[in-house]
């Protein structure tokens, strides 16, 4: 945590208008994101990990509206910038690589078409120089024959390879943070892992800080330095990564993630059950009162199903919950 | 597991599988992608066979034979002894009622227009289980508590469940005939952590309690391991290992089975170059990505091993190691299968 402070979120809340009335997808959501710093961000679906992501790009979805927070980014408060100086920051200063590079990549233009773009809007290089920097930058993201992929259309290169055009994509204009949303899921597990030792080499070489958003833990613990963990738009821990997967977590949703999957001790089913959390993840038009996590917490009593918790410790390592569990895991989480 | 070994209950035998490819005019000869290629397996009663692979290593296709969805181009599929391949029409029908099938999309696979009743009570209507409307809702009721939802549900719409909710709908629909064989092709790709962890609690129960069969195709590794009794890896169309799930997860022999079970990351993170398409020569489909590959690899196709009779690999590497032989070739041609469910 001695690396400079790159990006600081204070109190970020977004209110959505859906159908079911007005919801809170992403509530007083706090964090730092030091320079060079991997951090995990990791949750289930409706956890408000993607749409914490986009809002660091200033992107909300439509119906979306703030209602509360921060965040500065290198000196500035993106709530507060006009369009025109976000769009200026979105690619030279923070980027994205999303997780179906399928639809995030222009169909109809070729790979070297959709890269030139990206120069050309951002910066004031020739057209030679231009097309150098698209076979280095496509070299770097690990693709073996730069010029035939830029001049490939998306539906001719595989999955792995278009992943790797995103990351091309995203790191063109040498930007201060990238954020990646699920990069690794849509792949297969082998091309996963080629993808994370690309995003782990990237940020060793050229220092830039990443937000890895993902609901693969294994993945998560591959790559980061911490973790933050959401559940129904908070974030209910933050922690090293070491910490969170040797010692354990926590927060009892933590604990209970890892012990859902037969990575954790509990290795063929004639051993035991997996420890799956009963129930579901509540609605976030009906949350509970109190603690989100109480109705499905083997910890819970009628203080966490009345009482919002409170942060428990300090910046970096810190829990939201009544009862944290401070015990060291059963069995060490299969490290790989 | 009981002390003898059960016979098996379902049998693939030199199973393949051909597509035409797009392309190719009048005049030249159409191309053809051979996307499964000559696998053999069987599945014992009460026993989990985890097919693993990346996409495009013809475990979907695999799946959809063995559910008779799709022919296979050579090959058959004996069920009890009885071939699947060669049935078709009311005899087909009749036998299907044993092997039924769990879709990766829940979302994708249920009627929205339907109520959940409805869902799960058409296969009885279809094979005309339970002819009775008041005991088959009973039979619907019973199957719905039996895979973790109540009858209560009966009357609401998919759209109204998470996706553990409509993956556990599919499930019930699947075993409402009391299959004998359930295929679930990566029932739990699409769900939340917290969800798979409950649907494979829910197919382990199903195997012990029910003497459901399993033919689970995913590329979840550890719960592949977890779940499986067996495994078979599958590569380009072909079974390059198999055998007991924890024998081949932890003490792998293929180059490509080392590479999915250490899951390490990568010592070159670069694309690995696209292997050469079509393997003309019949060489390992894995050589362009193997680092281990000896002379002989780039020289003649990989002999079938086999160990102890419950582990066979498709690979020159152990060939120099005593405890590996030759596997012997059936009549057909096909390679013989591995005879063999662990003892525990």
């Amino acid at each position: 945590m001695a690396a400079e402070r790159l990006l600081k979120v204070e109190n970020l809340t977004l209110v959505l208008k859906t159908r079911e009335g007005e919801i809170v997808p992403v509530r007083e959501v706090s964090f730092t994101l030091g320079k060079g710093e991997t951090v995990g961000l990791v949750g289930e679906s409706g956890s408000g990990k993607t749409l914490t992501g986009l809002s660091l790009l200033g992107l909300f979805p439509p119906g979306a509206r703030i209602a509360g927070g921060k965040i500065l980014f290198d000196g500035e408060d993106l709530l507060t910038l006009p369009e025109s100086r976000l769009q200026t920051l979105r690619g030279q200063k923070v980027s994205m690589v999303f997780q179906e590079p399928q639809s995030a990549l222009n169909p109809v233009l070729t790979v070297e078409t959709q890269m030139r773009e990206i120069y050309q809007s951002h910066t004031s290089l020739s057209r030679e120089e231009i097309g150098q920097r698209i076979l280095d930058g496509l070299r770097a993201a690990g693709l073996p024959d730069p010029l035939t992929v830029s001049r490939s259309y998306p539906h001719q290169l595989s999955g792995g390879m278009r992943q790797r055009v995103m990351i091309a994509m995203a790191l063109a204009l040498d930007p201060l943070l990238v954020i990646a949303d699920e990069p690794t899921t849509a792949l297969d597990p082998t091309v996963a892992l080629q993808i994370l030792a690309l995003l782990a080499r990237i940020r060793q070489r050229s220092g830039q800080s990443l937000l890895f958003i993902s609901h693969d833990l294994s993945h998560v613990r591959r790559v980061s330095d911490r973790v933050l963990l959401m559940y129904a738009g908070r974030i209910v821990e933050e922690a090293p990564s070491a910490r969170f997967f040797s010692h354990g977590p926590r927060h009892p949703y933590g604990r209970a993630l890892l012990a859902s999957r037969p990575e954790g001790g509990i290795r063929t089913r004639r051993e035991a059950p997996l420890s799956a959390i009963g129930g579901q993840v509540p609605p976030l038009w009906d949350l509970p009162p109190g603690c989100s996590f109480a109705p499905r917490c083997s910890r819970a009593d009628s203080l966490c199903t009345s009482t919002l918790p409170s942060w428990n410790g300090g910046e970096g390592e810190r829990v939201f919950c009544h009862h944290p569990d401070d015990s060291p895991l059963g069995a060490p989480v299969h490290a790989a | 597991m009981p002390p003898e070994v059960p016979p098996f209950l379902i049998r693939a035998e030199g199973l393949s599988r051909e597509f035409e490819l797009p392309g190719g005019g009048i005049f030249s000869r159409k191309r053809r992608l051979e996307a499964v290629s000559e696998v053999s397996f069987s599945i014992g009663r009460q026993e989990v066979l985890g097919l693993v692979g990346e996409s495009g290593s013809g475990k979907t296709t695999i799946g959809r034979m063995v559910m008779r969805l799709l022919p296979p181009t050579r090959g058959r599929i004996l069920l009890d002894g009885v071939d699947l391949t060669s049935l078709s029409g009311r005899a087909l029908r009749a036998q299907r009622r044993r092997f039924q099938m769990v879709f990766q999309d829940p979302y994708a696979s249920l009627n929205p227009r339907m109520r959940v009743r409805e869902i799960v009570e058409e296969p009885l209507v279809v094979h005309g289980i339970d002819p009775d409307a008041g005991s088959r809702r009973d039979r619907v009721a019973r199957l719905l508590e039996r895979v973790g939802l109540s009858s209560r549900d009966m009357e609401r719409f998919p759209r109204e469940f998470s996706g553990g909710g409509r993956q556990r709908i599919g499930i019930a629909r699947a075993i409402a005939c009391g299959p004998e064989l359930l295929v679930a092709d990566e029932p739990i790709a699409s769900l939340d952590l917290s969800m798979g962890a409950q649907i494979i609690n829910l197919f382990s129960s199903l195997v012990d309690s029910e003497a459901m069969s399993l033919l689970f195709i995913s590329h979840d590794i550890p719960m592949v391991r977890y779940l499986s009794d067996r495994v078979a890896v599958l590569y380009r169309g072909k079974i390059v290992e198999s055998g007991p799930a924890e024998a081949v997860l932890d003490d792998p022999q293929h180059p490509y089975t080392r590479l999915l079970a250490e899951g390490r990351l990568p010592e070159s993170d670069g694309a690995s170059s696209p292997g050469a398409e079509g393997e003309p020569s019949g060489l390992c489909a894995f050589l362009p990505r193997c680092d281990r590959a000896l002379p002989e690899c780039r020289l003649s196709p990989p002999p079938r091993l086999s160990r102890g009779e419950v582990r066979e690999v498709l690979c020159h590497l152990p060939k120099g190691e005593s405890s590996w032989s030759p596997v012997h070739l059936t009549t057909q041609g096909s390679p013989s299968h591995v005879p063999a469910t662990p003892s525990r």
